[in-house]
């Protein structure tokens, strides 16, 4: 039988471990409430954005070669192509699979091929790199607590500044997405370069071809880093949502099993206080009852 | 009065959708009218004063960088920003620009240049909106 000190010890040190889970449920749980209300806001803008490319690629003349867009001229093999992550983590840990989801999917990418570039976003992935000692390429603090559009255009640069100085061929972000509000789901995207067949239009669909206005290239010129910029802020604002999720489920998850297993012990505590006052009446009974034989 | 219908999607918010007879919108190289029935264009936007007709009547919006995908019958602009004349907070925009103007006085590097420019050219658009 199990001390009673013993279980009440442990029942304390768990009470203490719920009071923190429960705190920082409640504090992801508000958090998420903003979270959800910003990704809301941008939602349209991140949908209107990807359907207007996808419109605006099926339109542009074919006749000539753009530099932010697959043409099928770039003949480098799969595994010598250079490619740059953007890997979006959080800042801190105890949001259940989230970091390794995205650190996962990052390891799977690299294997790919030899010439890797990697852009950091938060903490915890920064972190898991310098441990592996993989290269890390450039990092951004503070980015994934509070996603903002000047903060993404800023990795938009340094990701467009290699592209530009060919330095890189393919861009990737590597995030969280919100599938409903309850899950969400590691996804690698492709931003650079943009890709035709990405965009196709659906067979027996109306094909036009628009004006470019002054032309094509000083459009695009303008419009690509537009387009990266918002897609970087769109996967931060969702990152930033799916990681207050995850928080608040393993939060939520962790407070249920605390009680759980406080309803376990306070069972097995009642038991051992029972048996211990049972032993002390049958001592008490037993020696009174011999008191007695004696007396008689 | 024919109209088309226009959508302005700022990256926070579905800034305005609905019917429109007419909208001005400042381009990369220069401003640009647009009527119903325009042919299919695509455009840059550069941080301007873009105005649009509403029932006859003519409105102003303050919109930064985007871009406009142009259809005869309908009209969508995506930009970073779009405000209103009555939403922008003229103490700070006037503040932004002699910031960016001063800055634009000192050495820094192009990218910093670039950026002090965007920052002044956002700051002068918001002003020249509320001006009117």
């Amino acid at each position: 039988m199990a001390n009673m000190r013993e279980i009440r010890t442990r029942m304390k040190s768990i009470q203490d471990t719920m009071k923190i889970t429960n705190a920082m449920y409640l504090i992801s749980s508000s958090k998420l409430k903003q979270a959800r209300k910003k990704l809301d806001n941008t939602m349209p803008y991140f949908n209107a954005l990807t359907s207007t490319i996808a419109d605006i690629m099926s339109l542009l003349p074919y006749d000539a070669s753009y530099k932010y867009i697959e043409d099928g001229s770039n003949l480098i093999p799969e595994e010598k192509k250079r490619r740059l992550y953007i890997v979006m983590t959080a800042d801190k840990g105890l949001a259940g699979a989230y970091n390794h989801n995205v650190l996962k999917m990052t390891e799977e990418n690299l294997k790919k091929g030899e010439n890797n570039v990697i852009f950091m976003i938060g903490q915890m992935g920064r972190n898991y790199f310098n441990r592996k000692n993989i290269v890390i390429d450039c990092e951004f603090l503070y980015i994934a607590q509070n996603p903002t559009l000047l903060r993404s255009r800023a990795v938009a640069e340094s990701a467009l500044d290699l592209f530009d100085s060919n330095e890189i061929d393919e861009v990737y972000i590597v995030f969280n997405k919100m599938i409903n509000s309850m899950s969400c789901e590691c996804e690698t995207l492709k931003i650079l370069p943009l890709e035709r067949s990405a965009f196709e239009k659906k067979q027996g669909e109306y094909v036009h071809q628009a004006t470019f206005s002054p032309s094509p290239k000083a459009v695009l010129q303008n419009l690509v880093p537009n387009y990266v910029k918002g897609i970087i802020y769109c996967a931060l604002v969702e990152a930033f949502s799916s990681e207050q999720n995850s928080r608040m489920t393993a939060m939520e998850s962790a407070t249920n099993n605390a009680k759980d297993m406080l309803r376990d012990l306070s069972l097995i505590y009642n038991r051992a206080r029972q048996a211990a006052i049972t032993q002390e009446i049958t001592e008490i009974v037993s020696g009174a009852n011999s008191l007695s034989a004696n007396s008689n | 009065m024919s109209a088309f219908k226009l959508d302005i999607i700022a990256s926070d918010r579905h800034f305005f959708s609905g019917d429109c007879n007419a909208i001005v919108l400042p381009a990369i190289d220069g401003e640009h009218g647009v009527l119903p029935g325009h042919e299919d264009m695509v455009t840059a936007i550069k941080s301007g004063e873009f105005r649009m007709q509403v029932d006859g009547e003519w409105k102003n919006v303050a919109v930064s960088d985007g871009f406009a995908d142009i259809k005869p019958d309908s009209v969508v602009v995506i930009v970073d920003t779009a405000e209103w004349p009555e939403e922008i907070d003229i103490n700070r925009a006037e503040r932004a620009r002699q910031r960016a103007e001063d800055k634009l006085r000192q050495r820094q590097s192009l990218r910093e240049y670039y950026h002090t420019q965007a920052a002044l050219s956002r700051a002068m658009a918001r002003l020249k909106v509320t001006k009117k």
